[in-house]
């Protein structure tokens, strides 16, 4: 028997590439969900990971920033530097990239 | 304003897993605004009082640490006559990692370590350096008279 198909839709999940029960350690959120100022999450609310290895929503890590003259990871004090790239990808970047970069898997 | 769910988790968490030894209740009307209790550590010449406190959390928490001040009189050398606390982590150390239970913990602590080198109340410390057993003993007493559970 030949079938035709005459149309399609292709449907597709994500998630970000970080450890499923693991929530921001600002707003408490998981990483799939949004920070508290988003309403869709994805590339416009995305993950971004420090040198110290730490993650955050992008949004909050961004207003603490903002607020700490020291500009410290809230985990664990140190000077928060971003890394290369998100944890989305692999993460071996050298330089420091600016707030706002980042991409879904 | 809606609630921010992080406040929302915390305050569940508080109910369902409360620290031994502090209690923290929201009001109703604001659930911003929480009574708590603390209670003395043991070893410590708090032990045995209940102390009240007022917590409030501003707009932008955990931007900005909770407003935290002790309700009942205590003689101790980091917390002044109207029950405002001399610590770190509510001030220059905050960090939004730290949640409610954690800063009633570390207040907690600071009972049974009192700090008269970095003051707040000037003439308690003052009365802690110079004789400490008997500020010990005046701490004793602030505690029998001011933080007995009715």
């Amino acid at each position: 028997m030949k079938v035709t198909i005459l149309e399609w839709h292709a449907v597709a999940a994500w998630r970000w590439d970080a450890p499923a029960d693991d929530v921001c350690g600002i707003c408490s959120q998981p990483y799939d969900s949004t920070c508290p100022k988003c309403k869709y999450p994805g590339d416009d609310c995305s993950i971004v990971e420090g040198e110290c290895t730490h993650t955050f929503h992008m949004h909050c890590i961004a207003t603490w920033m903002q607020h700490d003259p020291k500009s410290q990871c809230p985990m664990c004090r140190q000077d928060f530097k971003f890394k290369g790239e998100n944890v989305a990808q692999e993460p071996q970047g050298e330089e420091g990239r600016d707030v706002g970069e980042g991409a879904a898997v | 304003m809606a609630l921010p769910k992080r406040i929302v988790k915390e305050t569940e968490r508080l109910m369902a897993e409360p620290v031994p030894g502090i209690s923290a209740v929201p009001h109703e009307d604001n659930l911003r605004y929480f009574d708590v209790t603390v209670e003395g550590p043991s070893q410590s010449p708090y032990e045995g009082g209940i102390f009240k406190l007022e917590l409030f959390l501003p707009d932008d928490y955990p931007m900005t640490p909770p407003k935290i001040r002790f309700l009942t009189k205590i003689y101790h050398p980091n917390i002044d006559k109207l029950g405002r606390i001399c610590l770190d982590v509510l001030k220059s150390n905050w960090s939004p990692a730290l949640q409610i239970r954690t800063i009633l913990l570390s207040i907690q602590a600071l009972l049974g370590a009192p700090n008269p080198d970095d003051p707040l109340a000037n003439d308690v410390a003052q009365h802690w350096k110079e004789n400490q057993n008997a500020a010990i003993q005046t701490a004793r007493e602030w505690t029998q008279q001011y933080a007995k559970p009715q």
